[in-house]
């Protein structure tokens, strides 16, 4: 079991790679140029050499000049993104040297391919001896230029390079919304509890309802309340979730107006108490958790059935009648938990799909959750946080399918054997 | 021997509970006749394909699924013929009407009786010769204003004009008194001193003209002199003082009015005066033989004595087209889009925009004595001598209008050609490359296998719906909305194949080791010849119950898709875009026709679809009667 843990473990990481690095190819095709962007509203009052030289600064300062991968890795966290770029200076004897000037040199390729150099920031010595600064990581030519009295100057430039300071997905860091002008994190800290809070509802309602059902239609198949609950769950499945939502606003918002029709909280509400809030929240969310949970009925009842008629059609389960068991021990005990492995995977595959699938529920209820804000992104270009929200589904799904290999090894032993 | 017997007799008794279409398809389909035969000869003709059909034609959900899947398909397919759709289509005079085709439909009481007729926007209001009024139409202009609540002082006033606006009628009794109702929060009801002063005082009040517009109204004297009230924002509502006394007929556009003076001149005797296409009027009319004037929503005409037309202004919906006529035209009417002219003979000639059948004259009106003709927006009245009416033009929509005046009827067939288009395409695809990857790796099986598994593990890992959006919105944005359309496609097909691919693969997998697979090899055949002549057709059955299956969830994800925006664009119609923006309580409630129609039809249609696949299934399946 360990070993076939630790080897889909090594999947699942392998294919977040390779997932990520496309979906950051992918999304590095939109034409964009955050540094243009960032430098818009200074262009009126800059010069054009002034705002040339900026521009150029700022797309090194965000790494927008380097390649795809190491772009990529360096979003990841696997690339430094900055460094210190530390100068010392001491005298023959070992003394640290105070007030001594240098220049950080950078080479440029101006129009027509001409390499230029110039200076990007004049750093002089603390009592140390030392110059520090937080640059973007890569190695920079250094020339000294001026020094105090008794020592002598050294002309000739050096080569130094910065220390690696990772800043990436995997340290935590998630980009900056270029939309919110905050940081990625902070944005979806609370459409992430949002979407959690509705998905878990939405799914433990669900089990609640089409488990039993399945079963029992399955039990008691071919009779009258079979054929109702089957014909019902063909319009549930047939019948896209946002025309069920469309109904049920109908219903419940405009004609009997139990719920409210949009939000995850009344506007401009003040709570008292943090009871209420969730109150507040409770109320907001029931209508699409409702409308969820509807619309899954019908795949889910129809699975639970399926698969519970085709393990009371095997033999054990006339054996088990045979010797005289209890109809309950015989459908509960013998049939269900067999029924059980197909439900697992289509329970846990569907638990994936709404996580996809609330991003309509989001949009259409305007719950502030990440269907929404990842909606938003997509139409406001917000690179870093579409990018961010993307890598939660793919994260949700892999870790979705881990489990559900895993359960599977753990219900059915011929898989870990197996394997 | 008894029992055989008694089977036989069955046998020979079933036929005839079959229903017609049953027969016919047992008959002609599977060339089976109902004759009494031998069961047993009968037996050893049967096919497995014929074992499935037989299945699949039991079921009655089936039935009703082919059949009305069949009934949409056409609908949807021949249905663009007649129902044309016209992309840069939208009328603000038509936004979100409700379904109905009473727009022209005179009440009982004016038959025969009419004295006065005002084809409104959506609506018609007539008085019968005793001065009482009617309304008929879609009267409702917002929640509170519904036009056919006449106030109770315009019911006794014995009224003698008429004029309908886009949102509001004025009427005028014989007294002089002026009455407004409908949607009055544009001033529509607001009395310039002008008004107040020529009523009170009856001076140059004896109206013979009464015109109203969008949000505007028009009374004209008979000595000349024209007032003008309303909504002075979007209308050009002043008249030059130097024209005041000497206008004989005035006529709206969209935006401006044109008079016709007393003189036989024509003149643009509003403020705008140049810079308006309107202000250039044609030579011919102003040699003081103009004898009538009209408009439409963006054209002028004007008729001389000696029966010439002139048309100018913004000609773009052929009104310039003015047909031969047989006689002389005595008087010019125009609508919104078209000009009607009622000739010597008493026929009428309709020309210009026939969206709604407006230009297309009844033989009945062509025929000759008309009387009166009342034209207006889309709709033309002629009340014979005899009394009779003749109506042309807009009835109204079936399914109503959508916020920018669209029909949703043809919006809705459209749209399912779309949709339907989209997701038999990307269901190709997905079959295509599921068929390939999943025929490799089961009959391969080993490394190649390993490959394909772990590749369509990753692409049937990832979520379908967020990684749709991202390869719409990020390759969609650089190209044309055609090119979308199949972007959408390969999208959907090249996200979807992973069912496809493992069901293939499982089949292969089984039939590989079957003794057919076995001789082919021995025969020698290439690896790609029993791979696709000789397994292929053996999963083909299973193939096309998950391709029908498919088919319905493709639709349902291009209608997702299209419905959160990152699927096809506006303004080409889908079964999802149609209720792009029908989540708010006001189109929910009040514009209910937008959601629910193409609602209905799409839900219907995957119903269908899916009903057949489940039927098609479950014949296959040999355990699915044990079921």
């Amino acid at each position: 079991m360990g070993k076939y843990i630790l080897k889909r473990l090594i999947y699942v990481v392998v294919v977040f790679f390779i997932v990520s690095f496309l979906m950051y190819a992918l999304y590095n095709l939109i034409p964009t140029d955050p540094a243009r962007a960032q430098l818009e509203p200074l262009k009126m009052s800059l010069k054009p050499h002034e705002y040339e030289q900026m521009y150029s600064d700022l797309r090194r300062e965000m790494g927008l000049d380097d390649s795809l991968v190491i772009r990529y890795m360096r979003w990841m966290g696997l690339y430094p993104a900055s460094g210190e770029l530390l100068i010392q200076r001491t005298d023959d004897m070992g003394n640290p040297i105070q007030g001594a000037r240098y220049e950080v040199l950078i080479t440029e390729t101006g129009i027509g391919g001409k390499k230029t150099e110039r200076v990007l920031r004049v750093l002089t010595t603390n009592a140390e001896g030392e110059a520090v600064m937080q640059m973007r990581f890569g190695t920079y030519k250094v020339k000294e230029i001026s020094i105090p009295e008794p020592h002598t100057l050294d002309p000739e430039p050096k080569l130094l390079k910065t220390d690696s300071i990772f800043n990436g997905m995997l340290q935590g860091y998630f980009g900056k919304s270029q939309y919110f002008k905050r940081d990625v994190v902070s944005v979806i800290k609370e459409p992430i509890k949002n979407t959690m809070f509705i998905n878990i509802f939405a799914t433990i309602a669900a089990l609640g309802i089409t488990i039993p059902l399945g079963i029992y239609c399955a039990v008691k198949k071919g009779g009258k309340f079979d054929s109702v609950v089957q014909a019902t769950t063909i319009l549930g499945y047939s019948i896209p979730i946002y025309i069920i939502s469309l109904i049920f606003m109908y219903f419940f918002v405009v004609k009997w107006r139990i719920f409210p029709l949009m939000g995850t909280k009344t506007p401009g509400a003040m709570y008292a108490t943090s009871t209420e809030e969730l109150l507040d929240k409770l109320y907001h969310i029931a209508l699409p958790v409702i409308v969820m949970t509807f619309a899954s009925l019908g795949g889910m009842t129809r699975y639970v059935r399926s698969s519970m008629i085709e393990a009371l059609s095997t033999d054990y389960i006339r054996t088990a009648r045979a010797k005289g068991l209890r109809e309950k021990v015989v459908i509960y005990s013998h049939a269900w938990r067999n029924a059980l492995l197909p439900v697992i995977t289509s329970i846990l595959a569907w638990f994936l799909g709404i996580f996809g699938g609330s991003v309509i529920i989001e949009n259409t209820f305007s719950l502030n959750g990440m269907g929404k804000l990842y909606w938003h992104g997509l139409n406001s270009l917000d690179f870093e946080l579409v990018l961010a929200i993307q890598m939660f589904y793919t994260v949700v799904s892999l870790l979705g399918s881990l489990l559900i290999d895993l359960s599977y090894g753990l219900v059915d032993p011929r898989v870990r054997v197996d394997k | 021997m008894s029992r055989k017997s008694d089977k036989n007799m069955v046998e020979n008794k079933t036929p005839k509970k079959k229903s017609t279409l049953v027969r016919w398809f047992r008959s002609n389909v599977l060339r089976k006749h109902d004759l009494p035969y031998d069961s047993a000869s009968a037996e050893t003709i049967e096919t497995p394909l014929q074992i499935v059909a037989q299945n699949f034609f039991k079921k009655k959900t089936a039935i009703f699924g082919i059949v009305v899947f069949t009934l949409i398909l056409l609908f949807v397919l021949v249905g663009p013929q007649f129902f044309r759709l016209n992309l840069g289509e939208q009328d603000s005079t038509l936004t979100n009407i409700p379904p109905g085709s009473s727009m022209m439909k005179l009440p009982k009481e004016l038959r025969n009786n009419v004295r006065d007729i005002a084809p409104g926007r959506t609506y018609g209001v007539g008085i019968d010769n005793d001065g009482h009024l009617y309304t008929w139409g879609h009267t409702r202009i917002s929640d509170v204003i519904d036009l056919e609540n006449i106030p109770d002082e315009v019911q006794a006033a014995d009224l003698e004009y008429i004029a309908a606006g886009d949102d509001h009628i004025v009427a005028i009794d014989t007294s002089g008194k002026l009455y407004v109702w409908g949607n009055t929060r544009r001033g529509q009801n607001v009395y310039t001193s002008d008004i107040m002063g020529a009523q009170k005082s009856g001076k140059n009040w004896d109206i013979v003209q009464l015109e109203a517009a969008n949000q505007c109204s028009a009374a004209l004297d008979k000595d000349g002199y024209l007032y003008l009230w309303g909504n002075t924002s979007n209308m050009d509502l002043k008249v030059r003082k130097a024209y005041q006394g000497q206008i004989a007929k005035i006529s709206f556009t969209a935006n401006e009015y044109i008079s016709l003076l007393k003189d036989g001149n024509v003149a643009y005797t509003g403020f705008k005066g140049k810079g308006s296409p309107f202000s250039v009027i044609p030579e011919p009319l102003l040699q003081g033989k103009t004898v009538d004037i009209a408009s439409t929503s963006k054209t002028m005409a004007g008729l001389t004595e000696d029966g010439e037309i002139h048309i100018w202004g913004k000609v773009d919906r052929n009104e310039g087209a003015i047909p031969v006529f047989e006689s002389k035209v005595v008087k010019l009417y125009g609508g919104r889009f078209h000009y009607s002219a009622l000739l010597e003979d008493g026929s009428v000639v309709s020309w210009g925009g026939n969206d709604f059948g407006q230009a297309l004259v009844p033989s009945a009106a062509k025929s000759g004595n008309v009387e009166s003709l009342y034209v207006g927006y889309f709709q033309n009245y002629a009340i014979k001598e005899n009394g009779d009416d003749i109506t042309w033009g807009l009835k109204g929509f079936p399914l109503g209008t959508d916020d920018l005046g669209r029909d949703m009827l043809t919006r809705i067939i459209n749209g399912g050609r779309v949709t339907m288009l989209v997701g038999a395409i990307a269901v190709v695809i997905s079959t295509i490359i599921g068929v390939t990857l999943g025929g490799i790796a089961g009959y391969f099986g080993g490394k190649v296998d390993l490959l394909i598994m772990r590749v369509s593990e990753v692409v049937g890992g990832l979520p379908f719906i967020p990684f749709a959006m991202i390869l719409s919105a990020v390759i969609g944005s650089r190209i044309n909305p055609q090119q979308r359309m199949y972007l959408i496609m390969v999208v959907l097909g090249v996200l979807s194949w992973v069912g496809t691919c493992r069901l293939v693969r499982a089949q292969f997998f089984a039939q590989r080791e079957m003794e057919y697979v076995t001789a082919a090899k021995a025969m020698g055949f290439r690896e790609v010849g029993i791979i696709f002549r000789h397994i292929m057709p053996n999963v083909f059955s299973l193939l096309l119950v998950s391709m029908t299956l498919d088919f319905a969830t493709s639709m349902l994800t291009e209608s997702t898709l299209s419905y959160l925006g990152f699927g096809i664009p506006l303004p080409t119609p889908t079964w999802g875009n149609l209720l792009n923006g029908a989540n708010n309580s006001i189109v929910i409630q009040q514009y209910w026709w937008r959601w629910v129609f193409p609602a209905i039809i799409f839900g219907l249609c995957v119903i269908c679809i899916n009903l057949i696949g489940d039927a098609l299934r479950d014949a296959m399946d040999p355990k699915a009667t044990e079921r």
